[in-house]
């Protein structure tokens, strides 16, 4: 078979592999700025963070509705947002600083999570039942990940300059206008809704993955910010296309095979990236005249 | 144009009930080019931080009878700012159009133009797509003056903002405050080197937790005065009682 | 006054006489723990009232990936007699049992069972789930008469004569799955489920079960093994994909979608249903599935 007809019989052949194709993409759409802004805001170990933030809302879902996927992803998407607003909050009239703030909520809401889930005797493991998989998307879960990336979009575009300002410099943006909190939040909430959403639909390594690696390298590939943002986008959108086609070629799982490549992207710009990488460092270009 | 554009009226401030400001009466008036010193811990910083609404006076008040808090510009002792983010100098300085410009849409032809005067009045002219993580001490000090510049504030404070910066910097930025002061707005700033005082500043505060002397600057900077302000306790008295002279 | 005394001292030895009937009824009952929910429901068949039963792993659970509470530590420490599976099911009992000091005799069900091997990603392994085959659970029903016996000599007639009136309905039970399966044709008793926990069900009615993962329920699949199961299914027409109650459905979801094939309804393999569920207990968990295959595959 000749090399092209490989890298696009997949997705013409089989309606899963499309799917899976159209939700990486979707995911690579939102995420990847969201970590860019993450890794700028030294936050970036919140995806952990949240995907065991949501566990009592979870918990609560599967003890009002049982195992249905709607009401446990709804349930985890408030405790996720509570503690998101919370931490948000609380860094913004304690000492405590965002990070701080975050890990102190959801180490509460984990811990709230698993009593509920003992005390009712579930033995089923909540969280891997709700993580789902980037192979088994059906209609409604595309959906979802198609409105989350649009609204995610919406939102960035429009709070972009206030939350850049937020995040360069916070005490400027306090001192001429009360809008900084807000921002703050909104942003904690749109990690939260694409992190919740990418759990359900393709589990969590993909999703918290998808945020954060893209973002980690193209850090290193440029120091200008709209030129950062559209290179984790097409970073993120690559990793998705060639580790399905890996995944189905080479039959690896395809949830860590996707984030594997979006790795090795991030290695090859720890390497050679122009803005800060291995080998800029140790061998510079010859400098310009003036 | 006169009248006061602050009023303290038997302000304390400070943090935890120990006072760093104690009972401070009186007036800025409007268009003044004030320095304020005095020792260590006297209080500057703190009297600053209560003018921006950021501390809470323990009792008393501050009030600025003719501005709102958005009228009021004021840099930091260290800036907070994230020197690693990759924002260029014009966007940085362009911040301070932030009120006028609003959330949404690219900035005004206008709007640019003010940014870039900005920029070259404070002598960073061909900086302006420069990252800021590349920029000296001297330099980021002076796109920070920039800032302030484009936030056409009527009331600006200055907590240090010479301290480790070269002496050219030093001097063209006592240019942009004679500017300031030209143009009638009310200008404070906090300063330890007391001959840059005596040389640019016509009016001083001298606080030492409490007001030592507000006035003319040679006056206010006597060896008396000083020797007064020098004898001040820095620290917090841990067995302090209650203030007497609280009314 | 006399009378009232006469009332009191009455009804005080009938509260005592009460009471202590209520221990004697408990008392000498033996406490047995189970690991999960199908073996628990064998010893409460053989046990009768001669025991009491704890389940670790309760109903539609997964014995697999079992996280122990310290209430399960407390309950072996109280136990006579620990019933485990074997075969490799419950990775986790050992350090449990270790971990609460308790010296109760452990009963291994599959003991005497010929095991199967299955196919793990690639490798090959002891396939646990033995009781799938009728004859394998009579088996462990006469294993944990045997064990019941030696730790209560005193009941083993009791015991004796449950697990034989026990054993009868099992081979009823058998002749009906046997008549039923007659029904399918040979050449349909090919099915797509999730889990791959079915394999002494299949060798021994004769079904053959494909599976897109391997029996561990963490394993995650690969684009490639999805494809492939896509396309023998369209090849080979199997009719129907079953869903399994332990697993994420929505792959399985997807896999029918694609290939065709229906959605046949829900088997039972690893654990029994809540009380109120399609398959409560042993007998009706097999008597659910062979139905449940029936109705998909005979269309």
């Amino acid at each position: 078979m000749q090399l092209q007809e490989m890298l696009v019989a997949p997705f013409t052949e089989f309606a899963f592999m499309r799917r899976a194709l159209a939700g990486s993409i979707a995911l690579a759409i939102a995420s990847p700025p969201l970590g860019v802004f993450l890794i700028m805001r030294r936050m970036a170990l919140t995806g952990d963070a949240v995907g065991h933030a949501i566990l009592p809302g979870a918990a609560l879902g599967y003890l009002l509705a049982g195992l249905s996927l709607g009401p446990m992803t709804i349930g985890g998407l408030v405790a996720g947002l509570a503690v998101a607003i919370g931490s948000g909050v609380v860094s913004r009239t304690t000492i405590l600083r965002e990070d701080t703030s975050l890990a102190a909520f959801y180490l509460i809401s984990l811990s709230l999570g698993v009593t509920i889930v003992s005390v009712h005797g579930s033995n089923i493991d909540l969280l891997h039942v709700l993580f789902g998989s980037v192979l088994a998307l059906d209609d409604t879960t595309l959906f979802l990940l198609a409105t989350i990336a649009s609204l995610t979009l919406l939102a960035l575009a429009l709070l972009y300059r206030p939350l850049v300002l937020e995040t360069v410099d916070a005490g400027f943006l306090a001192s001429v206008s009360r809008s900084g909190g807000v921002v703050q939040v909104a942003f904690l909430a749109l990690v939260v809704l694409n992190l919740v959403g990418g759990f359900h639909a393709l589990g969590t390594l993909l999703a918290v993955g998808m945020m954060m690696l893209p973002a980690a390298a193209a850090r290193l590939m440029t120091l200008e910010m709209t030129a950062m943002l559209v290179i984790a986008v097409a970073l993120g959108a690559a990793a998705g296309y060639a580790g399905l086609i890996i995944s189905f070629y080479a039959g690896l799982p395809s949830g860590p095979v996707i984030i594997m490549t979006a790795g090795l992207f991030y290695l090859i710009a720890l390497v050679f990236g122009p803005a800060g990488g291995f080998l800029r460092r140790l061998r510079p270009r010859r400098h310009l005249e003036g | 144009m006169s009248g006061a554009a602050i009023r303290f009226d038997n302000l304390t401030l400070g943090y935890d009930r120990h006072p760093a400001v104690h009972h401070l009466d009186g007036e800025v008036e409007a268009g003044s080019l004030l320095a304020i010193c005095g020792p260590n811990g006297a209080g500057k910083s703190t009297l600053l931080k209560g003018i921006t609404g950021a501390l809470i006076p323990l009792s008393g008040s501050i009030t600025l009878p003719d501005m709102k808090i958005r009228d009021v510009a004021y840099l930091p002792q260290a800036a907070d700012l994230d020197k690693d983010f990759p924002i260029t100098v014009f966007d940085l300085v362009a911040m301070g159009c932030w009120r006028r410009c609003g959330l949404f849409g690219g900035l005004s032809r206008s709007d640019s133009r003010v940014i870039n005067d900005a920029i070259s009045a404070v002598g960073l002219h061909g900086f302006e797509a420069r990252i800021i993580g590349t920029l000296s001490g001297g330099q980021l000090q002076r796109m920070l003056f920039a800032r302030l510049l484009v936030q056409n504030a009527s009331l600006i404070l200055l907590d240090e903002p010479f301290t480790a910066i070269d002496s050219k910097t030093v001097t063209d930025l006592l240019g942009v405050i004679a500017r300031w002061h030209k143009e009638q707005r009310t200008v404070l700033v906090v300063l330890h080197d007391l001959d840059l005082v005596r040389s640019y500043f016509p009016q001083t505060l001298l606080l030492a937790r409490e007001v030592i002397a507000k006035g003319e600057t040679t006056s206010v900077l006597s060896p008396e005065n000083l020797r007064r302000a020098r004898s001040m306790i820095e620290a917090f008295d841990s067995e302090a009682h209650a203030c007497a002279r609280t009314a | 006054m006399v009378k009232l005394v006469g009332l009191a001292i009455f009804l005080a030895c009938a509260l005592t006489a009460n009471a202590s009937q209520a221990a004697a009824d408990n008392a000498g009952k033996i406490p047995v723990v189970a690991t999960f929910s199908i073996l628990a429901d064998f010893v409460s068949n053989v046990g009768g009232d001669g025991v009491t039963v704890a389940e670790l792993v309760g109903p539609n659970g997964d014995a697999h990936v079992y996280q122990p509470k310290p209430a399960d530590a407390k309950a072996l420490r109280e136990a006579r007699i620990i019933l485990v599976n074997g075969l490799g099911l419950e990775g986790w009992i050992d350090r449990l049992i270790k971990a609460s000091g308790s010296k109760a005799p452990v009963i291994i069900a599959s003991k005497g069972i010929t095991p199967q091997q299955m196919e793990e990603n690639g490798h090959v392994g002891l396939d646990p789930h033995a009781w799938q085959s009728i004859t394998n659970a009579i088996t462990y029903v006469t294993n944990i008469r045997d064990g019941l016996i030696a730790a209560d000599l005193g009941r083993q007639d009791y015991y004796r004569a449950n697990a034989a009136a026990y054993i009868d309905k099992l081979h009823a039970l058998e002749k009906q799955v046997s008549d039923k399966i007659t029904q399918i044709p040979p050449e349909r008793r090919r099915i797509i489920t999730t889990h791959d926990a079915f394999g002494y069900f299949g060798r021994a009615y004769g079904f053959s079960f494909i599976a897109p993962v391997g029996v561990s329920t963490e394993a995650e699949a690969s684009a490639r093994d999805v494809a492939r199961i896509i396309n023998q299914i369209k090849t080979t027409k199997v009719p129907a994909v079953f869903l399994e109650n332990v697993t994420d459905p929505r792959l399985l979801k997807r896999i029918a979608d694609e290939s065709g094939a229906k959605i046949g309804g829900t088997l039972y393999s690893d654990a029994l249903s809540p009380p109120d569920g399609e398959a409560p207990t042993y007998i009706e968990m097999m008597r659910h599935n062979i139905d449940v295959l029936t109705v998909a595959l005979t269309q």
